[in-house]
């Protein structure tokens, strides 16, 4: 037998741990896989349908993949989150890190690290995408035009802080499809019901008829705009002032959203986990 | 070591954990009984410092569990089976408990040999029998070589083999001078490993002894069994004797307050012939239903 000198956990050795558990699940190598893969290719097939188009920019489409690749990274944070709990996982984890604590920060490390190789794959994957559209149409896309690599850093931005969003919802609510629901309908029904919301509550009419913006719109619109998916779009389009009505808050404003959606859920993760018990 | 001091657990109204004092020895298997809902589990995960108590406290070597340096060196821990994200390998699951500790995968491969599980540790968990979990949980267990052990029914599901090897393995960390603790509902099994036994009932403790003391409060400790075809030879010379005799079927007497050997020569003067002769040990199980019998929660037969 071996003589072992052991020394306990250290956030290194929990954030190596994690790592560890992390690429021994099959679903993570599919996540990231299948985002890259829809990313490339909702991306190819929009930028193909507008190619016919007469005023046809490839870089319009370059974030159309987005709203479906992100269920990607979401699964992944949510995974990761509920993990332990869905399975009697957290009794091995728990017992061999009793601070707890460090596992769930070693959790954000790990999860944004994967996360952040599905997003660069994702967006390269959505650049290939317009590539074909593109030179059908004798385009060369050029990806340093104005406002291009900042959306492009967005687009990388909001599907990381998917998946940590995922992440803290996963390891807050400790169920898998309980939580997949919840940041589901926060980050793909909702907007979508906004918008039809939005939509009704103008009228077509009166819209036309004068620049003002009716007061249920704006509502509506600036509830949009703090969503995580509204603040995923400001993201992606730097140069957009914002929706009609809603307070236009920028991209660093965007990026504070969704550091909120994040944030606020994991520490009520935090706290649970650390105050109350395991079982 | 493991040292509770009147530890006790509520959730709400339930008391799970009522006042617990006991001690888990070094150099000692301590068996752990109790029968279902008794708080065994929730003693267990107290220890480790999953659940808190609500008061009293439970230590190892001294310190909480939740204060120890390296807590996979201290205590090696099994308490289900299912403590494992079924997605991934045994072999992985061993490595990202070893990395926590900085537990080299040398020794990751070599509790894989121990547990004899080279053959399956790179098959994902999913597809485990419950033997071959209870190994991968043993395994984890043994992964920083902790100086105490605590064994949630560790022989459950096992094979023949497979029990045979955790007496072994149980008997041999104690040799070694660690403390083992564990539980277990086969009572046969407990009577051929534990050198002291934690009996709890309703979170309360019923007994604390060595496994002597214990089989000593059995119904049986003491009794000589004996046939015979001359009972009507035999029972005045016993009685004589000062035995206590009662008459059981099929021509066998139990017989108290009389060694085997001087029922023997009784029965040889008395020119009685014996057909059987025998001491009847006490059985652990049978003390322990005598020790448990008011505190079953879930009685099979009738509402109570």
């Amino acid at each position: 037998m071996t003589t072992l000198t052991v020394t306990g956990p250290s956030l290194p050795r929990v954030i190596a741990a994690e790592w560890t558990k992390l690429l021994g699940l099959r679903s993570s190598t599919i996540v990231v896989v299948v985002t890259a893969a829809v990313s490339g290719l909702v991306t190819y097939l929009s930028a193909n349908a507008s190619s016919g188009d007469p005023g046809f920019d490839p870089l319009d489409s370059l974030t159309t993949g987005l709203p479906v690749a992100v269920i990607g990274p979401l699964v992944l944070g949510v995974l990761v989150g509920t993990g332990e709990f869905s399975t009697g996982m957290f009794r091995s984890t728990f017992a061999a890190v009793p601070r707890r604590l460090p596992v769930l920060v070693a959790q954000v490390v790990v999860t944004t690290a994967l996360a952040l190789l599905a997003a660069v794959l994702a967006v390269a994957a959505a650049v290939v995408g317009i590539l074909p559209p593109a030179s059908s149409r004798g385009i060369t896309p050029d990806l340093l035009s104005e406002g291009t690599p900042q959306s492009l850093l967005g687009a990388g931005g909001f599907l990381v802080g998917a998946a940590l969003f995922g992440l803290a919802a996963g390891a807050l609510l400790r169920r898998t499809l309980p939580a997949l629901l919840a940041t589901i309908v926060v980050t793909l029904v909702l907007p979508v019901v906004l918008l039809l919301a939005s939509e009704l509550a103008s009228d077509p009419l009166a819209a036309s008829a004068s620049n003002t913006v009716p007061t249920r719109t704006a509502v509506v619109n600036t509830i949009i705009t703090f969503t995580p998916t509204g603040a995923g779009s400001l993201l992606t389009e730097p140069s957009s002032s914002g929706v009609d009505g809603a307070p236009n808050i920028g991209a660093l404003g965007a990026a504070l959203v969704l550091a909120a959606w994040v944030f606020v859920p994991l520490g009520a993760a935090a706290l649970r986990l650390r105050r109350r018990d395991l079982v | 070591m493991i040292e509770a001091q009147a530890l006790t657990k509520r959730y709400g109204p339930t008391t799970a954990v009522d006042g617990l004092s006991f001690t888990a020895l070094p150099g000692t298997v301590t068996g752990f009984l109790g029968p279902n809902g008794a708080g065994k589990s929730t003693t267990m995960r107290l220890v480790l410092g999953l659940e808190r108590p609500t008061s009293g406290t439970v230590t190892i070597g001294g310190r909480r569990y939740a204060d120890l340096d390296a807590p996979l060196r201290t205590v090696g821990a099994m308490l289900d089976a299912r403590s494992v994200h079924p997605g991934r390998t045994a072999f992985r699951h061993l490595l990202a408990l070893a990395r926590t500790h900085g537990i080299p995968r040398s020794r990751v491969d070599e509790v894989i040999g121990m547990t004899g599980l080279e053959s399956v540790a790179g098959r994902r968990v999913k597809g485990f029998s419950l033997g071959m979990s209870q190994r991968l949980g043993i395994a984890a267990a043994l992964l920083g070589d902790p100086g105490t052990l605590m064994l949630d029914e560790p022989v459950n599901g096992l094979d023949p083999d497979g029990v045979l090897w955790v007496r072994k393995l149980v008997r041999d960390l104690a040799a070694e001078g660690r403390t083992v603790f564990l539980s277990s509902h086969l009572m046969h099994e407990l009577a051929l490993c534990a050198d002291r036994v934690v009996i709890i009932g309703r979170g309360r403790l019923l007994a604390d002894a060595s496994m002597p003391e214990i089989l000593h409060q059995s119904e049986r400790a003491g009794l000589v069994r004996v046939r015979t075809s001359d009972p009507a030879l035999l029972v005045p010379a016993l009685l004589q004797l000062g035995g206590d005799v009662v008459a059981q079927q099929d021509d066998v007497l139990h017989v108290r307050h009389v060694s085997l050997e001087d029922v023997g020569v009784a029965a040889g003067r008395a020119g009685a012939t014996v057909l059987e002769l025998a001491a009847e040990a006490g059985s652990l199980e049978e003390a322990y239903l005598r020790l448990t019998a008011d505190s079953v929660q879930y009685q099979a037969g009738g509402a109570r």
